[in-house]
């Protein structure tokens, strides 16, 4: 009989993922370069919300982005109008970015003499979730049409976000959507989240947004 | 299905725990996977063949060891099992509640001959 060892683990599987992601953390500290990861379902308004964000942010930071796509550069060519300094990834099918994704995109971008990089992730609320990619800090973006009980259906990505934007509060009047409701399901998974309703459509509400984004980019390139 | 992905990072973590014990073939893995994980047994036996394919681990047999996915109600403190109960309390219907075990995928066993 063949002899064999069984080496008793009790890690979890993204326990690689996870080290490379505080390494990547680590070293933006040191460049003073805030990460942003910018999750949501395909489209509840990421790239719109995006525009607007750089739009009020640009005169005091200067911004990256990396949009992360199965395929296309509709989001880079959108973005790059804004004059922010933009790169498209494409995650060759794979539904989500992770640590070692976002490093070898953040080489492409080059990063250096920019204050944020924000990430754009692939439009998904499970997988991203997952993954750790290195970022500061996880926000995201749930769109009115998408209904108050996503917090229930998907609770791992409300759980990890520091930040909730509720997205496209313009159309409330057309959707079976409650406001309240939907804070209540997002507490429910993480008390602490930051809940901004906002339209990046017509431009209302970004404030609180750009100010969290602003003070948060501030205290970590202190 | 994210499975694929999950299977595909879990492989770069096992290649680097065998590195540190000198190990160069595994003919078992032991992975529990929690009802609660949001992984999907049935996808992770499907992807593994071609998570694994061309790695050391291209011949490594996996077994999955199901987690029930406990919680206990925050209103009530009922213990129970939140895939059987629609994810709210059978008592009293609440939907707050504190996983107590069965949300995560961990490595448990890694056997090497």
């Amino acid at each position: 009989m063949k002899d064999f060892k069984v080496l008793e683990i009790k890690t979890s599987v993204f326990a690689d993922n996870n080290i490379q992601a505080g390494k990547l953390r680590e070293e933006l500290k040191e460049k003073k370069v805030f990460l942003l990861n910018l999750m949501s379902s395909p489209g509840a308004g990421k790239t719109t919300t995006l525009v607007g964000t750089i739009n009020a942010l640009k005169n005091d930071l200067k911004i990256g982005v990396m949009e992360a796509d199965i395929d296309s550069d509709v989001d880079t060519r959108t973005i790059s109008q804004t004059g922010a300094k933009a790169i498209q990834l494409h995650t060759g099918g794979m539904c989500h970015l992770d640590a070692q994704m976002t490093r070898q995109g953040l080489e492409g971008l080059d990063p250096d003499g920019l204050d944020v990089v924000i990430l754009e992730n692939v439009g998904n609320l499970v997988c991203p979730a997952e993954f750790d990619t290195g970022a500061v800090k996880n926000a995201m973006i749930l769109s009115v049409p998408e209904g108050d009980d996503k917090p229930l259906k998907y609770p791992l990505m409300f759980s990890i976000c520091d930040v909730v934007l509720i997205n496209k509060m313009d159309v409330l009047p057309y959707f079976n959507f409650d406001l309240e409701k939907c804070k209540e399901n997002i507490r429910l998974r993480n008390p602490n989240a930051i809940i901004i309703p906002i339209s990046a459509l017509k431009e209302e509400g970004l404030k609180e947004w750009t100010d969290w984004l602003h003070n948060a980019v501030i205290s970590w390139c202190e | 299905m994210h499975e694929l992905g999950v299977l595909n990072s879990m492989v770069h973590t096992i290649e680097r725990i065998v590195k540190e014990q000198n190990v160069t073939e595994v003919s078992k893995l032991v992975i529990e996977v929690g009802e609660l994980s949001g992984m999907v047994p049935r996808y992770l036996e499907q992807s593994w063949p071609a998570a694994s394919y061309k790695t050391f681990m291209e011949n490594t047999e996996l077994e999955l060891i199901v987690i029930p996915g406990i919680v206990k109600c925050k209103g009530c403190g009922r213990v129970f099992n939140a895939v059987y109960s629609d994810l709210s309390c059978p008592d009293c219907g609440c939907r707050d509640m504190e996983i107590l075990e069965g949300d995560d995928m961990i490595i448990k066993e890694i056997v090497c001959s």
